[in-house]
């Protein structure tokens, strides 16, 4: 019978595989358009630079200078003030209810202590729960307090602020930044793009009955599987270079390490992530089977690799089941480099693991097809 | 390369899903050289049998041998020289002639001068080459079965499995494909062939009829139509020509002395004892109100050879060729 790890023929699926990348031109534009746009749509429904924010106040002072701070935070494009409370408890209430996400407090001396030269304190109430809203609130009061403080005395030689701005963050007080999110966006949907196309290939063959044809050649198992991942492996790497660019372009996020690493362990990556493709291929009867296999696969790398959750605070075997997924050692990775600027010395584990697991899954998609098929 | 062995060799072949015995116990040769016609119903294990020649198979127990390689242990040598045509069109139909070419010429690993080659001389003997550029998709059911013979060809296998090549194809392209067929067994090529054509299978140098997975009559046509059971002793076999064969079918198997009646066409194939003579049977026939344009004395067709095998098998009368 075939050997499982069995290298002939794969030039020969390579010339193949090309001709059909090449000549399915809707296919390939999907492919190649879909990652970048859909982290557009989703990079800015997380990261839009937040404007009109709603927002109550209760001004219990009363006085000229409260007058000027809510005249200043009105003017600015962040708050609109919509809701004057009549006490603190309905602040906050107003808060809970989401009515609005923001609230000012200004307490009863406040005109007195500026006039008087002292610091006056503005309390601001941050709903945390959507973190783009609330940074964006926590940046803009903090620059019109600071504002404030150089309009009202001018001359200051003291460094403390006179209007002293007090966040408070409720629900959600340590705010993941979009920085956070973006470069976790670029890997997941990578994963998604890649397994799908992969899952699709040999199952495509085994359905349209192609594959008994290529079976009488002398093509080996391997051949067969790495030739037809290669391809894919370029379309997913062009799609990274674009995720790239929109990451660092559009999104402003930078990359504070090494470009080459990170592009060389995106190779790496994409054939993680295409051996569970594979995978699913060989054990696949047909192309519904396989898409089902891949959308239950899908879940759990939003859910388990710390995309969206801290895998740190996930029960153990969870932890365990997110080491199968390709994405969790990726995002480490990524968010290694573009984030903290790590190199290879940190990450060496990371790469080790994620490589591992891909070989793997190469070599287990090629015995698995060589035994399913004889 | 034994040249001595026969260029196919079934030897007690089984196969079995589960509990059905799909191929059972098969045992037969063909010669090189010789044009082998494969026959039986539909699900009979036809194409089972040519997949475990082709090692896409694994079979459960007997042995099985292709230009003298065992299927199972010498699955590289015996890849190298067959040519498989499968049942449905199994080409590429995005990718052009040509490229479906190129890419099966790679695949068995042949130097770019040699496929170069190669390509020229399956182009021109199926003439398939003025497509070359032609996705293959887009081309007639009778040059999709031509180019993927070509592709089967394009290693110089030494002995060829059909399955069905010519099921839904029309009438002209069946006959080129079929004179294309000969001239590969001319230059030593042995095929084997699967069919429900019966003027197909009386092409053929030799034919096996397989029957729920059993080979019930294997053998040259003149072999099989003196098997017994296909004429029961002391019967002969008339062809009956009417103008009206309906009324004449049931005129006839309404004779006493009637024992099996078939309609072909216009003619009406009756067997009866061999004391019948054929004006007796015509008389009868005219008398009964027929139009009867003659009556002559037939062999069984290949046909006539297969729906006998069927019924006394399917009456429990087993027997061995």
């Amino acid at each position: 019978m075939r050997p499982p790890l069995d290298f002939r023929g794969f030039t020969a699926v390579l010339y193949k595989e090309w001709i059909h990348v090449l000549r399915d031109r809707v296919t390939l534009i999907l492919a190649l358009a879909l990652p970048t746009l859909q982290m557009l749509i989703f990079g800015y429904a997380i990261n839009t630079r937040v404007e009109h924010i709603k927002t109550a106040y209760y001004n219990e002072d009363q006085g000229p200078i409260a007058i000027q701070a809510l005249n200043a935070l009105a003017a600015s494009q962040d708050f609109d003030l919509v809701r004057a409370a009549s006490s603190r408890q309905q602040l906050q209430s107003d808060i809970v209810a989401g009515k609005v996400h923001v609230a000012i407090d200004i307490p009863p001396n406040f005109s007195a202590d500026v006039l008087a030269g002292r610091t006056a304190q503005l309390q601001v109430l941050i709903d945390g729960s959507d973190s783009s809203i609330a940074q964006e609130a926590l940046a803009s009061s903090s620059l019109i307090g600071q504002a404030l403080s150089t309009e009202l005395r001018p001359q200051a030689t003291v460094s403390a602020a006179i209007v002293d701005v007090r966040p408070r963050m409720l629900f959600n007080p340590s705010l993941r930044s979009a920085n956070f999110l973006v470069p976790g966006l670029i890997g997941l949907i990578m994963q998604i793009i890649t397994v799908f196309l992969m899952s699709l290939s040999i199952v495509g063959e085994r359905e349209r009955g192609t594959l008994d044809q290529l079976l009488v050649t002398p093509i080996g198992s391997t051949g067969l599987m790495l030739g037809k991942i290669v391809p894919y492996v370029i379309i997913g790497f062009v799609d990274f270079l674009l995720a790239l660019l929109a990451m660092v372009y559009i999104f402003q996020v930078p990359i504070a390490g090494s470009v080459p690493l990170l592009l060389a362990l995106g190779v790496c990556f994409l054939v993680a992530a295409l051996g569970i493709g594979l995978f699913v291929s060989a054990i696949a009867q047909n192309q519904l089977q396989a898409i089902l296999m891949v959308f239950g696969f899908t879940l759990p790398s939003v859910l388990l690799s710390g995309f969206m959750f801290e895998r740190e605070l996930m029960p153990v075997i969870m932890q365990w089941i997110g080491l199968l997924i390709p994405l969790t050692y990726f995002l480490e990775i990524l968010r290694g480099i573009v984030l903290r600027g790590a190199g290879l010395d940190a990450l060496w584990p990371q790469v080790l693991a994620m490589t591992a697991l891909g070989t793997l899954l190469i070599i287990a998609a090629s015995i698995r097809f060589a035994r399913t098929a004889s | 390369m034994n040249d001595a062995a026969p260029a196919i060799v079934a030897d007690h072949l089984t196969k079995r899903y589960g509990d059905q015995t799909v191929v059972d116990d098969l045992t037969f040769t063909v010669p090189r050289g010789s044009i082998f016609g494969f026959l039986g119903p539909n699900g009979s294990g036809k194409s089972t049998t040519i997949k475990m020649f082709c090692g896409l198979v694994a079979p459960n127990s007997g042995q099985g041998s292709v230009d003298g390689h065992d299927i199972m242990r010498e699955g590289d040598a015996v890849r190298a020289s067959i040519g498989y045509v499968s049942q449905q069109f199994s080409l590429y139909s995005e990718l052009t002639v040509d490229e479906n070419l190129e890419f099966y010429g790679r695949a068995y690993g042949l130097v770019p001068a040699r496929r170069e080659q190669r390509k020229r001389d399956v182009f021109e003997l199926t003439g398939i080459g003025r497509f070359a550029g032609r996705l293959a998709g887009q081309l007639s059911g009778g040059w999709k079965q031509r180019l993927a013979l070509a592709t089967a060809l394009l290693h110089e296998p030494k002995v060829m499995f059909l399955d069905e090549p010519t099921a839904g194809i029309d009438p002209v392209a069946r006959r080129e494909l079929w004179d294309l067929l000969f001239r590969l067994a001319e230059q030593g090529v042995t095929l084997l062939v699967t069919t429900h054509y019966m003027d197909e299978a009386e092409r053929c140098s030799s034919v096996g009829y397989i029957y729920n997975g059993e080979l019930i009559a294997v053998g040259t046509l003149e072999e099989l139509r003196k098997l017994p059971g296909v004429e029961s002793p002391g019967t002969v076999r008339y062809a009956v020509h009417t103008e009206d064969v309906m009324p004449a079918f049931s005129a006839a198997r309404a004779l006493p002395y009637m024992k099996d009646t078939t309609i072909f066409g216009r003619d009406l194939h009756v067997v009866v004892g061999a004391d019948v003579t054929q004006e007796q049977l015509q008389r009868d026939l005219v008398q009964r109100g027929c139009a009867i344009a003659g009556v002559e004395r037939i062999e069984p067709s290949l046909e006539d050879v297969f729906v006998a095998l069927t019924r006394n098998r399917s009456d429990g009368n087993g027997w061995e060729t």
